[in-house]
């Protein structure tokens, strides 16, 4: 008789087997197989994996020998700069500070955004066009199409915004609106057109291109992504002394120490 | 003459250290070339073999990989700055003084102060243009779900790990960009003033709020951001690669 091969029970114990639980077949790694066109990542991503890390170091030593990083005087907290303004990638959240509540705009909003972003996968759940650029012509349709919808109606607003402003809008609201310049200025009106103008760009889409799922929500990136952009640009460039608004080639130069008047 | 190196080599080759280094012969086969990627340790992030479509620049634009690049980039320029650095506000060593130093005193100081720099900048710039290109191409989509979700922590945190830094050269230029955010902070609805109290150490921009953000970007961000990346690089292994069309 050969010996049983693989490891043995504890004497006395072999018939202590209890069934612990059904264990169906099903993978925890989710691979779509298919057949595939593939290469040996020795040396075919390897390399260019090196080339792009070689042009990259180079590119950043060059950039660093010729710009040097700011650094102004120390800090003072006497003296405030006219304008102060966050670094650029948060000018979008500052330049929409201007046109409603600061914690709406500063803490709500983006909050919101950073969720809706995180949902999108739960939201658009179908396996359409994974790996197509734009899934189809019509995606790509949807994208341009929304891209300008966004960046017209943002630069409109801003445009509007400091039109009314500029014509007393913040002292008729105060003493005509109910709730004076909190309630609709600030917080009503801005949501309002916010979430509508989101809607809105949804319901086009479906009737101009019978948009689906993940159409629409091409969309609404796509929406998203240009208001950003707007944003940062309109805060990073056309943004002067007061956060008033100016030609991005006539923005005076900060006033380094502002002195409040009293 | 070429027989001597090859001496070398073919003895260096079958040397009690080298074999205790390395597994396998030199790559030039395929079963090698296996071999060098998954016993290395820095290798075994990648799978043995690829689908030629991942390896096409227009499709990923590399910026995954070149966010990753920046990173370590930064962990590196950034480990060195903090060989220099102080976080006070004032006394005989402060932070602003260092800042100083590292553009006159100190030996290529500048230099890595603009590496440091203008690599911050660039990572937030890839990270964007990442989440771009994966949402155009619809890389969010099953199995992929929360990797994405991964993804947009690591933008979030990408960009907290960027305005921290700003902070900490103490000009003015730094104290007032961070005083916007602690305006907004202060506005947060409900709970304003002791989210701003914890996050910057007052109800004003001082000392503490200094070293609560040195803390966080030198410690608590760069952990954060290293294990998300973990987790966002395992996943797309677990997910069977990168996409590509079905
Ligand atoms: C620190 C930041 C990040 C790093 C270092 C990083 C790194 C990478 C790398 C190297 C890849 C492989 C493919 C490629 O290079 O395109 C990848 C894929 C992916 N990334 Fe990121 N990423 C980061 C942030 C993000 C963000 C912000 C998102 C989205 C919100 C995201 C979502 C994804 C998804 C879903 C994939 C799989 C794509 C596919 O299968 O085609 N990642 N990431």
């Amino acid at each position: 008789m050969t010996a049983p091969r693989g490891p043995q029970p504890f004497p006395g114990q072999e018939k202590r087997l209890r069934l612990l639980a059904f264990v169906r077949q099903d993978s925890v790694v989710r691979v779509d197989k298919r057949v595939e066109d593939t290469a040996m990542v020795w040396p075919h991503l390897l390399v260019i994996e090196f080339i792009a890390a070689m042009l990259w170091s180079i590119g950043l030593f060059a950039i660093s020998a010729a710009f040097n990083a700011p650094l102004q005087d120390h800090a003072n907290p006497d003296c405030t700069p006219n304008p102060s303004k966050a670094p650029w990638y948060l000018l979008n959240l500052q330049e929409l500070l201007l046109h409603m509540d600061k914690g709406l705009a500063g803490v709500v909003v983006p909050t919101i955004w950073l969720v809706f972003m995180a949902a999108i996968p739960y939201i658009d759940r179908s396996r359409e066009g994974v790996g197509i650029w734009f899934t189809s012509r019509n995606g790509l349709r949807i994208t341009i199409f929304a891209a300008f919808y966004a960046t017209l109606l943002t630069f409109s607003l801003i445009l509007v915004d400091a039109f009314l402003k500029a014509h007393g809008y913040i002292e008729f609201a105060s003493d005509h609106f109910p709730g004076g310049k909190q309630l609709l200025p600030n917080y009503l009106i801005p949501i309002a057109v916010m979430l509508g103008l989101s809607f809105l760009l949804v319901v086009i889409v479906k009737r101009l291109y019978g948009a689906n799922t993940r159409e629409w929500n091409i969309a609404v990136f796509t929406g998203f992504i240009s208001v950003y952009l707007v944003l940062t640009i309109v805060g990073t460039s056309f943004r002067g002394p007061g956060m008033d608004l100016f030609a991005p080639w006539a923005v005076p130069a900060t006033h380094q120490c502002f002195e409040p008047r009293t | 003459m070429l027989e001597i190196p090859a001496q070398i080599w073919q003895k260096t080759k079958t040397s009690y250290i080298w074999r205790s280094l390395f597994r396998h012969g030199y790559p030039d086969s395929r079963k090698n070339q296996s071999l060098a990627v998954f016993t290395n340790v820095f290798l075994h992030l990648h799978p043995v073999k690829v689908r030629r479509h991942a390896l096409a620049i227009p499709y990923t634009w590399c910026m995954g990989g070149l966010s990753f690049f920046l990173f370590l980039i930064l962990t590196l320029t950034g480990t060195l700055l903090m060989f220099y650095y102080h976080p006070s506000v004032d006394g005989v060593y402060n932070a602003y003084g260092d800042i100083k130093d590292l553009e006159t005193v100190v030996v290529f100081g500048q230099l890595l102060r603009n590496m440091h720099r203008w690599a911050a900048h660039g990572m937030v710039i890839t990270v964007f243009l990442h989440m771009i290109r994966v949402f155009y191409t619809g890389s969010y989509k099953p199995p992929r779900e929360f990797n994405w979700v991964i993804g947009t922590l690591l933008f979030f945190f990408t960009i907290l790990l960027s305005y921290t830094g700003y902070l900490l050269p103490w000009d003015q230029l730094a104290f007032w960009a961070v005083t916007v955010g602690y305006e907004i902070a202060r506005a947060s609805p409900f709970i304003g003033d002791e989210f701003a109290f914890v996050l910057f150490g007052g109800y004003q921009l001082g000392p503490n709020a200094l070293l609560r953000w040195y803390v966080l970007h030198v410690v608590g961000l760069p952990l954060t951001v290293g294990f998300l990346i973990a987790i966002h690089f395992w996943r797309i292994r677990k997910d069977g690669g990168i996409t590509g069309p079905l």
